[in-house]
């Protein structure tokens, strides 16, 4: 045997394709509950056409279990984008499922200007997971106000590791003008070493940069 | 515009973010690597510090800073045989493992971006010399890439010394036909034997047409897309590989910072990505 041209590209066609199914926006919504993982993954590709599917497409992720329907669904979210998306996952970051969790967080960094509205809310939540949640999507969120949101928490945020995570952040973006804010946190929780030594680090890196 | 410096600490903060964003990790032997092209980074956008070029560059919503940096971070060079090892891992590991899975005797690869052709006639010409069971088993290797002209070079296989240096000289007697020039045409055989098409990867359109294939070669692209345009491509080679189909990422890349859908494995040679045998989980 021996190397040989590929096969006619047609005959490459997904099977689904070839399936005479509905390609329309309510075929597709039906076959993201199909049995088959196959038939749902690809719906749920297909849907990144669709900015109405944002409900459907969220409605199916609750209920997902299959990590590679899951990430079908989440890419066509991001690929949708919007507030609408936005809207719709933030409910996610209360799951139990801490991959899907992790999962949603990404998508969520991945349109800044859409969460933003939303980052104020979320840092005040009155859940302390939600809003080290919410930290954890300014990590790497590309938008100019992150600085200002963080040194928003470590003013305001009486619990230590929601405070902890958004020391951790500011050792990547935090300026010789927090200083003072920074010194603040530290007499705040005197009484926790973890605090003081992240104070010191963020300290240590601004300024040297001064 | 006084001399712009880098300090130890923005040179960690730069690295730290760097890492963070693209997995390549700057040691401090790479220091003056980073510096240099930072500054030139510093000076092109007309900011007079690293502090506020990093802001800028950091908080960008378009994020096209932060991918000049990494095209600037980043040398690629395509040639025969570059990066051999995973080529060994291919015929030494990978496709004996394959053969043994699957029923039929026709193994399909996909090599994205194939640039000039380097990488396809490359994995077509270490299959034909170092895998024994070519003799048993057919082999489909289809290149893509975005760009029609590098295609069309592609099909003629003109190359210059350069680009087939690292050639052993045996295989560049056997497979090459020396022209005026110091240029070399590459076997018609092989340039007949593999499948150039244009794909891009990013399109739903075009690559839900690629389908079946048990290896796929994507060296040196991903770390040039944005976050959305590599969790696309991510998809796009899940739905192109059958279960248990591996990817050969380029050195600095890595599957497992884009998406959980493909499972880490460790060879002798190198580190793959494969599709799960099973699409539970």
């Amino acid at each position: 045997m021996a190397l040989k041209k590929a096969r006619d590209i047609q005959k490459s066609k997904p099977k689904e394709e070839r399936r005479s199914l509905k390609r329309n926006f309510q075929g597709l919504i039906n076959q993201l509950n199909d049995p088959d993982i196959q038939i749902r993954r690809w719906a749920a590709r297909e849907l990144a056409g669709f900015e109405q599917a944002v409900e459907p497409l969220c409605r199916r992720l609750q209920k997902e279990q299959v990590l590679s329907v899951q990430e079908a669904i989440l890419n066509s979210l991001l690929t949708i984008g919007g507030e609408e998306v936005v809207k719709n996952l933030i409910p996610f970051l209360r799951s139990d499922d801490a991959g899907l969790r992790n999962k949603v967080i990404e998508v969520l960094q991945a349109l800044p200007e859409a969460v933003a509205p939303y980052i104020e809310k979320l840092l005040r939540d009155p859940d302390s997971d939600v809003r080290i949640f919410a930290v954890d999507i300014l990590q790497v969120l590309p938008h100019a106000q992150v600085p200002e949101w963080l040194l928003q928490v470590i003013m305001t945020d009486n619990h230590v590791n929601v405070v902890a995570a958004a020391l951790d952040r500011l050792a990547e973006v935090g300026t010789p003008e927090m200083i003072p804010a920074l010194l603040e946190v530290k007499k705040r929780f005197a009484n926790e070493p973890y605090i003081a030594f992240a104070v010191d680090t963020v300290i240590e890196r601004t300024k040297s940069e001064a | 515009m006084s001399q712009i410096k880098i300090s130890d600490t923005d040179f960690e903060r730069f690295r730290d973010y760097f890492y963070r964003k693209t997995g390549i990790y700057f040691g401090n032997s790479k220091r003056y690597f980073v510096d240099k092209r930072l500054i030139e980074r510093i000076k092109a956008t007309g900011h007079s510090n690293f502090r506020s070029y990093f802001t800028f560059m950091r908080f960008q919503a378009s994020g096209k800073e932060f991918q000049e940096l990494v095209n600037l971070m980043t040398v690629n060079e395509t040639y025969f045989f570059r990066e051999e090892y995973q080529l060994k891992c291919m015929v030494e590991s990978v496709l004996p493992e394959i053969v043994q899975r699957k029923k039929e005797d026709l193994i399909r690869i996909w090599s994205i971006p194939c640039s000039t052709g380097e990488e396809p006639y490359s994995i077509a010409i270490y299959i034909l010399e170092y895998w024994p069971l070519i003799d048993e088993v057919d082999v489909e290797i289809v290149a893509s890439d975005i760009d029609t002209t590098v295609l069309e070079k592609s099909k003629q296989g003109i190359y210059n010394s350069r680009s087939v240096q690292y050639l052993p000289r045996e295989i560049l007697r056997k497979y090459f036909k020396q022209l005026s020039g110091g240029r070399y045409l590459i076997d018609q055989d092989l340039r007949e034997a593999i499948d150039f098409r244009q794909i891009n990867i990013c399109d739903f359109e075009d690559t839900k047409k690629m389908r079946d294939f048990d290896l796929i070669f994507c060296r040196n692209l991903l770390i040039y897309f944005d976050d959305v345009s590599r969790r696309k491509a991510a998809e796009a080679f899940y739905d192109s590989l059958n279960p248990g189909g591996i990817i050969f990422l380029g050195h600095s890349e890595s599957m497992s910072r884009i998406t959980s859908l493909f499972k880490v494995r460790k060879f002798p040679q190198a580190i793959v990505y494969q599709k799960p045998l099973t699409t539970w989980r």
